[in-house]
């Protein structure tokens, strides 16, 4: 994992994330969609540190601190280890992949600030649906330019075909 | 994990801290992808700066005349006595900077360049062009947060200006919030002022806050009204907002 490229991508989708895209009413959810790119396409012990690492971000940007570092690092690190049992290799199945990550993330950081005491979290089950739909949409196609920013194959584990 | 359960269970006007460095050294280009989402079409509800110069002066005139009823109704209650009303009387009016604008289905909130050490605290009343548009929820030492009246997690207590009742206005996001629980027996028209009660020691005097939009039967309650309240000014095209500190 080249870090310091890590470092950019992240930071890139933190400030679009918290500046040009956060007055749209529809959006994805940038990090998410990194978290899981990183949780598909590099080893175990790099995706857990990427996914807190991606989740602390989501914090710096979000209503208050720790929720989102916890949940993206609990469901990062499920799906590094479910990467290694299934590949997710083809786009529907990560935009599967990313819808089913966003909802089980954003539910848990939104039953999490609710332990911090935010009065009335803004945040409810439909804006996590939305956004987990519309970060399902989009993030695929995001993976290929994070791909080449990031320096990784994306076809290294693709089996070789047996011609006969 | 350790990491995240700490910062869960720390204090929240520590860990803002992070929010608030993060967004002090990232506030140029924050600003700037905040400027270019704001300025697409889709989020325009205001033309030019002529209308926001009339719409400024529209409210200042509307709550004249609120402080004038007020004035008028006191004068009336201590039999004739004159009693001069007091609209922010000793108030310190604190101007302070947007650094980033949060407006979407989930948020409205904005980093503003005051906090503590300006006497910046939270609940205070912060107004742009000359309407109140929400309520500091965090301060740092020199940034604060302030929560827009249209944020979903807003309630905040409010009275129309042809009638005496109050009710509490909760945000439902897209720029838009609701007056909850007005009976229909209340006569309420589209176009009705809608003014932020008097808070003790936050504010002294009902400023405008917002203007009726739409008003129809409740679909679930008929016997209750649905009214759906904008700003009384384009949030997204404001650069500064006064924040009122009645005590300084």
């Amino acid at each position: 994992m080249r870090w310091y490229r890590f470092a950019v991508l992240v930071l890139i989708a933190t400030i679009l994330q918290a500046g040009f895209l956060s007055n749209f009413s529809i959006k994805p959810d940038l990090l998410l969609i990194f978290l899981v790119f990183f949780a598909v396409y590099s080893n175990t012990s790099e995706a857990i540190i990427s996914s807190f690492t991606i989740g602390f971000a989501a914090d710096l940007i979000g209503p208050a601190m720790g929720p989102q570092t916890i949940s993206f690092g609990l469901f990062g690190t499920a799906l590094a280890y479910l990467h290694r049992v299934i590949a997710i290799r083809k786009m529907p199945y990560q935009a599967l992949a990313i819808f089913i990550t966003s909802i089980l993330a954003g539910t848990l950081a939104y039953l999490l600030n609710l332990i911090k005491s935010e009065p009335n979290p803004a945040i409810t089950y439909s804006d996590i649906f939305k956004t987990a739909f519309y970060s399902g949409i989009v993030g695929p196609f995001l993976f290929l330019p994070s791909a080449w920013w990031m320096r990784i194959k994306t076809t290294r584990f693709r089996r070789n075909r047996v011609t006969r | 994990m350790l990491a995240g359960f700490i910062l869960i269970l720390a204090p929240q006007q520590w860990t803002n801290k992070f929010q608030f460095a993060f967004i002090r050294i990232f506030r140029w280009p924050l600003k700037i992808g905040s400027e270019i989402s704001l300025a697409s079409p889709t989020q325009q509800q205001f033309s030019d700066s002529s209308d926001q110069t009339i719409i400024r002066y529209e409210n200042h005139i509307a709550n004249l005349e609120q402080s004038l009823e007020q004035a008028n109704q006191k004068i009336n209650q201590l039999s004739g006595l004159r009693n001069r009303f007091p609209l922010l009387k000793g108030a310190k009016l604190e101007t302070a900077d947007i650094s980033t604008v949060t407006i979407s289905d989930t948020q409205a909130e904005l980093i503003i360049n005051r906090g503590t050490d300006e006497g910046l605290m939270s609940n205070q009343f912060v107004i742009a062009n000359n309407s109140i548009i929400g309520t500091i929820t965090e301060v740092s030492n020199r940034l604060a947060r302030v929560k827009l009246f249209t944020d979903k997690s807003s309630n905040i207590a409010v009275k129309l200006g042809k009638s005496e009742v109050k009710r509490v206005m909760r945000g439902i996001g897209n720029n838009s919030a609701k007056i909850l629980n007005l009976q229909t027996k209340h006569k309420v028209e589209t176009g009705d002022r809608v003014f932020a009660c008097k808070k003790p020691g936050l504010l002294d005097v009902p400023m405008i806050i917002g203007i009726v939009t739409q008003c129809k039967r409740d679909d679930q309650q008929p016997s209750v009204w649905d009214i759906t309240v904008q700003p009384a000014c384009d949030i997204t095209k404001i650069d500064s907002v006064t924040v009122i500190i009645m005590n300084p």
